[in-house]
């Protein structure tokens, strides 16, 4: 999975056609670890979502403009909107009923 | 499809049966409401599992979680809402599905008590959290508040006092603090037996009554970890549990 950070935001997730989720993340957050190797999962099955990884700690302006109070934290965009998210590990079946595919 | 063994939960109980119903030869399906791996995945540090010193709990339980599917079990994330004993077949009902199995082992384990109404009333919008070192970090500089007065609670507040402005500590029933910008609830665990109510004796906590071969007053139906009555909760305890209810779960279906 990518990490981005503020820099890349506007172009990987703000300006992207279709469907990106991003992944609001912290090295300290054991579940965080966890949902990392679920996402890897979910894009393997799913190559019409772009998934993208955010740490919050070299991020804070994302994480204060986006809202973050608690991590795992998953926001789907599309076509650069934030439509919907859910914050917690989730299992793979959960994110792509969330997202619609 | 009928499976041998339907397991109730994917935390190290129920992880630990997986693996040892899959070497005995048997169909193991592990229904997981949540996430596989239990509440000790969001613990960064476990000093006590042998074997793994200074382990997290993610690390450690992603790994049981490979070895079990590695060994033949399925994982399917679905909650578990309702199980019917038909006797020699339990029917498990679930938010999206319906599974039949010979056998059940009963491996939900705990979670977190809930605030009171009144609490939560006054909590109003601000963000609820059970585990400070998941969400602590994001409060930095902020007054934050704990309820609760047992040794979770002192854990929290202890880990919050190096990140938060100011920790207020309130107990069960206290007003919320105005200005605390989050609420962390440390009240004790309860177990997560609702989807067994009515259909198998529980105590007066929730817990199912069970003797230490890990049999309950249903016969094929197992419990193992947490969930049951039991002296110490702990993962070596949740692990022997998960080995002991597979065992017999294991001899049941090869005697029906
Ligand atoms: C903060 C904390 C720190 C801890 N530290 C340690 C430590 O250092 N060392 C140690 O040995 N122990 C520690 N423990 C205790 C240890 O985590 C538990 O004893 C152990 O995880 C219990 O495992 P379990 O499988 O019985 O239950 P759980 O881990 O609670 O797993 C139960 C699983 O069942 C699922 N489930 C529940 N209901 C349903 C349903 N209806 N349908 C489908 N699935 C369902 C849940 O989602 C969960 O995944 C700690 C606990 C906490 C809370």
């Amino acid at each position: 999975m990518k990490e981005i950070g503020a820099k890349e935001f506007e172009a990987e997730v703000l300006q992207e056609n279709g469907l990106v989720l991003v992944d609001f993340n912290a090295d300290w957050c054991g579940p965080c670890q966890m949902m990392k190797s679920v996402l890897e999962e979910f894009a393997e099955k799913n190559n019409t979502v772009k998934v993208v990884g955010v740490n919050i700690d070299d991020n804070e302006d994302l994480a204060r403009e986006y809202n973050v109070s608690g991590i795992p934290c998953m926001v789907l965009f599309s076509d650069g909107k934030e439509t919907k998210r859910v914050v917690g590990v989730q299992s793979v079946k959960k994110i792509e009923r969330m997202i619609g595919v | 499809m009928i499976y041998d063994i339907i397991i109730v939960g994917a935390g190290m109980a129920g992880l630990t049966a997986a693996i040892y119903g899959s070497r005995a030869g048997k169909s193991v399906l592990v229904l997981e409401g949540n996430i596989h791996g239990g509440q000790i995945i969001n613990t960064i540090n476990i000093e006590n599992w042998p074997g793994d010193y200074k382990t997290t709990g993610a690390e450690l339980m992603q790994k049981i979680y490979k070895q079990a599917v590695d060994l033949g079990a399925e994982v399917e994330y679905d909650e578990v809402i309702k199980i019917v004993d038909k006797g020699e077949q339990k029917e498990v009902e679930c938010e999206d599905a319906k599974y039949t199995a010979r056998a059940v082992i009963l491996a939900m384990g705990t979670e977190p008590r809930k605030m009171s109404d009144k609490q939560a009333r006054d909590a109003g919008n601000r963000p609820v959290s059970y585990c400070a070192t998941c969400d602590g970090a994001l409060y930095k500089g902020k007054p934050v508040v704990v309820v609760g007065s047992g040794n979770t609670a002192k854990h929290e507040i202890a880990y919050l006092e190096g990140i938060a402005s100011k920790v207020y500590h309130i107990h069960h029933d206290d007003p919320i603090p105005q200005d605390a910008a989050a609420v962390f609830v440390a009240i004790g665990r309860v177990p997560s037996t609702e989807c067994v109510e009515g259909l198998i004796e529980l105590d007066k906590e929730g817990y199912v009554v069970a003797n230490e071969d890990c049999t309950t007053s249903q016969e094929g139906i197992y419990v193992a970890g947490d969930c049951r009555t039991k002296k110490v909760r702990q993962l070596v305890t949740a692990a022997a549990d998960g080995a002991t209810a597979a065992e017999k779960a294991v001899r049941y279906l090869n005697k029906i």
